[in-house]
């Protein structure tokens, strides 16, 4: 059941509708002319036919939860012109070990009949946001060298 | 498709009333946004109003060329002495005060001509893509809350003048899921760059739902409840208009409708085959192929049982791979000079000739040759 209500229209359609611009797709002349993504469907926040959440019946999106968890939202094709009830939501807390979540990602998704070339992507991201959501580590005071080490210990004694 | 689909009508609160109404022909246009686009094009210059300088502006001196022999450029001159401007350059468009090149003349032609059949193919097109949730979000609408797409919203809860206040009107929008959408539009509210100002365009915000309504039946106080909230517009269903359903040009506007003015749909624009009721001579396009989704035609049963099968060995094309050289790398070697396999294993390349080396020709041979 990965059909829309009308059959005038397609993914393919769709895409071909709004590839040349959409409220996500973010223009910078900067980088090469860039063409990013904002859609929160999209794994890779690129601006590509694979990535495309919006347009995609079957998308995954993966987003930084509370207290360094990390959640999985994915698409339901049952109903695709409900937009309220057509979501997925799976979050994982921070306490869990990475490839326990990993592991998780995988069997909602590419196990799941979702791309499953997507599935390595999944995972990156989701390793990305706990990387980023572990609290930094400070670096060590630097050590004096030279001539200032020796004023110091001059100073100290 | 065996059953045509059908659309749940919300009620005041949002939930669904208990009633359907199958989904009107008209949702099944072909989605065209190349005719949208020009279309909206020509409509758009259709509210302009004529602008131009002054006739006079630029040639209100009585310069004249002071012909050759001046040694200065035979462009006309202001006349006279007394001031800084006698003998300057008048007239000409790169002349300070001159008039500009080709000056604008209101008699410009400001507006634009377009067929009523192509007006009436945008329009259906517009409506058709109206109910495809991607293009909603593509246009950047939010509608993550909305139940359902055509959102259709019972006719009885506009009965009675029930939504003539802006706070009932706000009140119904949340109800159905419509709720972020007009925040959006509120938060989106800038002051606009550059001297539209000044002219009345003062601020610049994106657009929200638009309520399509039947005025006989739901009455026209609900124009009234709505028209104060920002980027919320309300069309008549028997007087849409392209600019409110696809702004900019884009496809996919968020509309919200009355029951009776879904159900007066199928009356307005008829189908593919029974002419409309109220637009004469009209019948719905129909689109050239009947299943949008080429990936499931060609991947279908029916497709795959007719084909022959791929001729050739499986074949991909390397591209962006790094260049190996072969004479390091063995396999890529092998892969041009099969025989480099046994010509190693045999150590040809270090093998001693059969017959040792040839014997050196006699002392006498070297003499012959170089007798004179």
């Amino acid at each position: 059941m990965t059909e829309h209500l009308q059959s005038n229209v397609s993914q393919d359609l769709v895409w071909e509708i709004c590839r040349s611009n959409n409220a996500f797709l973010v223009k910078r002349k900067s980088g090469g002319g860039s063409h990013f993504s904002r859609d929160p469907l999209n794994l890779m926040n690129k601006h590509s036919r694979k990535y495309a959440g919006f347009v995609n019946n079957k998308a995954v999106g993966i987003h930084a939860a509370e207290k360094g968890g990390v959640s999985l939202t994915t698409k339901k094709t049952k109903h695709l012109n409900r937009p309220a009830a057509n979501k997925n939501e799976v979050s994982w807390s921070g306490q869990k070990s990475g490839p326990k979540i990993y592991r998780g990602i995988v069997n909602y998704t590419a196990k799941q009949g979702y791309r499953a070339d997507l599935r390595q992507e999944a995972v990156a991201r989701a390793s990305a946001i706990r990387q980023s959501q572990k609290p930094k580590k400070e670096d060590p005071e630097s050590k004096l060298r030279g001539s200032k080490a020796k004023k110091a210990e001059e100073k100290a004694t | 498709m065996a059953t045509r689909p059908t659309v749940t009508i919300a009620s005041h609160d949002g939930t669904p009333s208990g009633s359907t109404h199958p989904l009107p022909t008209v949702f099944k246009a072909p989605i065209r946004p190349d005719i949208v686009q020009t279309v909206h094009a020509g409509m758009a210059k259709n509210k302009r109003q004529p602008y131009a300088v002054s006739e006079k502006a630029g040639h209100q001196t009585s310069a004249e060329s002071w012909g050759t022999g001046r040694a200065v450029a035979r462009i006309p001159r202001v006349s006279g002495g007394g001031t800084h401007r006698a003998g300057q350059a008048a007239f000409g468009n790169m002349c300070r005060s001159g008039r500009m090149f080709a000056p604008t003349k209101v008699w410009r032609k400001w507006h634009q001509k377009i067929n009523l059949g192509q007006k009436r193919f945008a329009t259906t097109s517009a409506l058709a893509a109206s109910s495809v949730p991607s293009l909603l979000l593509a246009r950047g609408h939010q509608i993550s809350t909305v139940p359902e797409v055509p959102l259709v919203i019972a006719s009885k809860a506009f009965e009675g003048a029930a939504i003539a206040k802006t706070s009932a009107a706000l009140k119904l929008l949340t109800a159905v899921g419509a709720g972020p959408d007009v925040s959006k539009v509120r938060a989106s509210r800038k002051l606009r760059a550059g001297k539209g100002k000044l002219r009345g365009r003062r601020h610049r915000q994106r657009r929200g739902p638009l309520i399509v309504y039947h005025p006989e039946e739901d009455g026209k106080e609900l124009v009234h409840a709505f028209r104060n909230i920002p980027g919320v517009e309300t069309s008549s269903v028997f007087s849409l208009n392209l600019l409110q359903l696809a702004p900019g040009g884009h496809l996919g506007r968020f509309i919200v409708w009355t029951s009776s003015a879904f159900a007066a749909l199928d009356e307005i624009y008829g189908s593919t085959t029974t002419p409309s009721a109220l637009k004469k001579d009209f019948l719905l396009p129909s689109n050239v192929i009947h299943n949008a989704d080429i990936s499931r035609l060609i991947n279908s049963s029916e497709v795959q049982a007719v084909v022959r099968p791929a001729k050739g060995e499986a074949k991909t094309k390397r591209a962006g791979v790094q260049k190996k050289n072969p004479l390091r790398n063995k396999q890529v070697l092998l892969r041009m000079n099969p025989y480099a396999k046994a010509f190693s294993e045999e150590k040809l390349g270090s093998k001693k000739l059969e017959d040792g080396k040839p014997e050196r020709a006699a002392e006498s041979f070297a003499k012959i040759l170089h007798e004179d």
